[in-house]
């Protein structure tokens, strides 16, 4: 993180939360700039899902994340104020799960991604709550997403199941599929609109 | 296991190190001499049983099989392939045909000459194949080259051909003949099996197995298996055999998930990348002006606190820096090139990893920031610490406000270094800025190299060198000029071709002039080496993997410090004559018609030699060996 924690604390007063956000410069009242971090096992589509909100592409031939890619979408919400994501899109691989504090430490969002055809993908997200309840920044906005939706025919999570884990652990959830793109910019809005705002002082 | 019934046939070897410590490679070959010969399988204990079975699996593989080139009928076996998008079902599978089965049930579909192909590397398809298969398929069988890991324990690891899982039988069987060996205190290094070699190298709880018929030396093999555990390395880092202290029966596989792609680009690479048995890296030509633009911007991020600054395109370098007393060791760049290739996702996204480098420290990951600016220009950034990357992304934002901001970029190139405040008041409207702040010093100087890189085209320069290619036999000069008035550029050597009395012996001869075909100049002070680009008759990708497999035998007879160490080597057979030259300085291997002269193929060599000199600014990254400019 070297030294850009210190350009937003000499640029604009900002609130807590938001401090920790990498290089966050340019956060204001208007313009958010937070960190997002995908956690989840392998495959459950956490690429699709970036791929199908920053650039409205699918590709079916599942390419293999390697370390984490890094990648950024604006979005405008309804009250006129501009968030951009800088989204960091983890590999799901085992051998990669001991560098993932590297992508969460000072996100202000995880979204947490399973696969509803998977219950070992629903454990697997699971254990990333409770690693971010643990070791993520306290005021950290989680999301709790359940990927191929579209594939309700080969569904073993019960959305319920979902639900319920969600509410108990304070996250956010909702169902996706990538593929259709449903429900894929509703989950950035949704996050958007529970992002902590900075306060207006100074 | 369904071999063991077969009884061990009498003509194979076992080739014993008494020596348990390992040897260096020369050591081995003349320890080998002695040669136990099982004389039968009933007297030994029950590995030697399945030894012994293993081995009639072998023999019973061997009909049938000939090494592509030489027959005719050699055919393209297209099976299953990967996911792939590669449509066309008539492409050749470079690799898979010669290394793979000759004549299967499905050929039908796959029988189409690779004559033309530019690149053995074009048709060659990503990805495992064949998953479906296991040690009971016939066609598994037959395949010419089968590359296994496993662990100390029999568990599979990685296999070539099949499925890892279903391969569980196989890998205890060739444990058990290791385990076997050891246990008579000593270490197996090669069972041959009739047109076999069974290769075996141990790393700690790391058992690397080569099972192949493609006559290639046992150093040749014993290499890439060295490779292979090199690029696992390079994924794991070597504290993965703390695992196996914890857990000898620790199962390796699910933390390699995904990496299936990157080991068969790396086999596959085994048969057209020279890299791989030369432990040298090539460049791609670019006049020297254009490198050292290159170059300068790397040293800019190299100087804020990069551990190497790579760019490249494809496996070529464009140009490379590392910091002070760092240097890269050319079959980490192999490996290191390999994996970012094979590896899709790098191409999606800007995408940091973590990745170890085995020469330069296996037991260390680095980090590496991976982006690529076109198809197959990439820029890699190794730091040690996983914070740096920060700064390395933040580098990249600064690019993509100069692509998107051609304004921008302009008011930089001409104003020089009054574009940093620019710079910082139009990055302002973005987000505010502390100039004295040490990330904003980073990012100014990353942008004010960057802009040399625009500037100096080198882009589009790596791109236009992509297209014209590097030497050709056929531009060869054909009388060695005063040097003074040799062309300095590489294009310019292709214009002179153009003049009459050139083009006039270039179509009496095939090839280039005496008959010569091919060449790769190995710099030895530089680590580099240049291989002249294919022309005809070496057109087809087999015809190219059968050249290279020849310089492989040269090399490693050359090596062989066993009866060498040699200076020159002329060698004539129905394919080539084929000459080596080793001097102190470098190593030269061409190859020539097989008619070709003898006193005139040693007089082109040196033709070649004093080109290769003549334009060595632009095929070879000067002074990278101790990093400093």
């Amino acid at each position: 993180m070297g030294c850009s924690g210190s350009v937003p604390a000499r640029s604009s007063g900002q609130s807590g939360g938001l401090n920790n956000l990498e290089n966050a410069g340019s956060s204001d009242a208007k313009n958010l700039r937070v960190k997002l971090v995908l956690l989840g096992d392998s495959g459950v589509g956490k690429s699709c899902i970036v791929l199908r909100f920053v650039r409205g592409q699918f590709d079916p031939t599942s390419k293999v994340t390697v370390g984490a890619s890094f990648l950024s979408q604006t979005i405008a919400l309804q009250d006129s104020t501009t968030v951009k994501f800088e989204i960091w899109d983890t590999a799901g691989q085992e051998r990669y799960a001991a560098l993932a504090p590297l992508y969460y430490r000072g996100a202000a969002v995880a979204v947490v991604v399973y696969d509803i055809t998977s219950p070992d993908s629903f454990n697997k997200a699971q254990y990333w709550v409770k690693e971010l309840q643990k070791h993520g920044s306290p005021d950290i906005v989680m999301a709790l997403v359940g990927n191929k939706a579209d594939l309700h025919e080969k569904r073993e999570v019960p959305a319920q199941d979902g639900i319920e884990y969600a509410e108990k652990n304070g996250m956010f959830f909702i169902e996706t599929s990538a593929k259709t793109a449903d429900n894929i910019n509703q989950l950035f809005e949704e996050i958007a609109k529970r992002l902590p705002r900075p306060s207006p002082s100074s | 296991m369904s071999t063991s019934s077969s009884s061990p046939s009498s003509d194979e070897e076992l080739i014993f190190n008494p020596n348990p410590i390992p040897k260096p490679i020369d050591d081995e070959l003349t320890l080998a001499s002695l040669t136990l010969t099982e004389s039968n399988g009933n007297g030994s204990v029950g590995e030697s049983d399945r030894y012994g079975g293993a081995g009639v699996v072998l023999e019973a593989e061997r009909e049938g099989e000939r090494e592509g080139p030489s027959s005719p009928s050699s055919s393209g076996y297209a099976g299953e392939r990967g996911s792939s998008s590669e449509g066309t079902s008539n492409s050749r599978i470079g690799d898979e045909d010669d290394d793979g089965i000759q004549e299967v049930i499905n050929d039908h579909d796959g029988f189409v000459d690779g004559v033309g192909d530019s690149s053995p590397s074009a048709s060659w398809v990503p990805g495992k194949r064949h998953v479906d298969e296991d040690d009971a398929s016939i066609s598994w069988r037959k395949r010419k080259k089968h590359f296994f890991i496993l662990s100390h324990s029999g568990k599979p690891i990685y296999s070539r051909y099949g499925d890892e899982h279903k391969l569980a039988g196989f890998s205890a069987t060739l444990q058990a003949i290791i385990s076997f060996v050891e246990n008579g205190k000593d270490r197996i290094k090669l069972v041959r099996a009739g047109k076999h070699q069974v290769v075996f190298l141990i790393k700690g709880p790391i058992y690397l197995v080569c099972i192949s018929c493609t006559e290639e030396p046992y150093e040749s093999l014993r290499g890439q298996l060295e490779l292979l555990y090199g690029q696992m390395i390079l994924i794991l880092t070597k504290s993965i055999n703390r695992c196996f202290e914890k857990n000898p029966k620790f199962d390796m596989t699910p933390l390699l998930g995904g990496t299936d792609v990157v080991f068969s680009s790396l086999i596959h690479s085994f048969n057209w990348n020279p890299a791989t048995f030369l432990h040298a890296y090539t460049c791609l030509p670019l006049a020297y002006a254009t490198r050292q633009a290159a170059g300068a911007v790397l040293q800019d991020v190299a100087d804020s606190g990069v551990l190497f600054a790579l760019l490249m395109c494809k496996c070529k370098v464009v140009s490379l820096v590392g910091a002070q007393k760092a240097s890269l060791h050319p079959d980490d760049m192999l490996l290191l090139s390999n994996f970012v290739m094979s590896s899709e996702s790098f191409r999606t996204s800007e995408s940091f990893s973590p990745i170890c480098l085995p020469r330069y420290n296996p037991t260390a990951f680095l980090y590496a920031y991976v982006h690529y600016f076109d198809a197959d220009t990439y820029l890699m950034l190794l730091t040690t610490s996983s914070d740096a990357f920060y700064h390395l992304k933040d580098c990249r934002v600064c690019f993509i406000l100069i692509q998107r901001n051609n304004n921008l970029a302009f008011d930089v190139t001409n104003k020089g270094s009054s574009c940093v405040a620019t710079v910082v008041r139009y990055h302002s409207c973005f987000q505010p800025l502390d100039p004295a702040n040490t990330t904003v010093q980073l990012w100014i100087q990353w942008l004010v190299a960057t802009v040399v890189l625009l500037r100096s085209n080198v882009l589009s320069e790596v791109q236009r060198s992509m297209l014209e290619g590097g030497m050709r036999v056929e531009d060869l000069p054909v009388d060695p000029l005063p040097r003074s008035s040799m062309p300095h550029r590489l294009s310019q050597q292709r214009i002179l071709t153009q003049s009459p009395e050139i083009f006039s012996e270039s179509i009496v001869g095939i090839g280039g002039p005496t008959g010569l075909w091919h060449f790769i100049y190995r710099s030895i002070y530089l680590d580099q080496y240049v291989s002249s680009d294919f022309s005809p008759p070496i057109s087809s990708p087999q015809q190219q993997k059968r050249l290279y497999r020849a310089y492989q035998k040269l090399y490693c007879s050359m090596h062989d410090k066993g009866i060498g160490p040699h200076k020159t080597q002329f060698r004539r057979d129905e394919n080539y004559v084929l000459l080596c030259w080793v001097t102190q300085d470098f190593e030269l291997y061409a190859a020539f018609d097989p008619l070709a002269d003898k006193a005139v193929a040693i007089k082109t060599c040196n033709r070649v030699c004093q080109w290769v000199k003549d334009v060595e600014n632009e095929i070879f990254l000067q002074g990278a060996s101790p990093f400093s400019w």
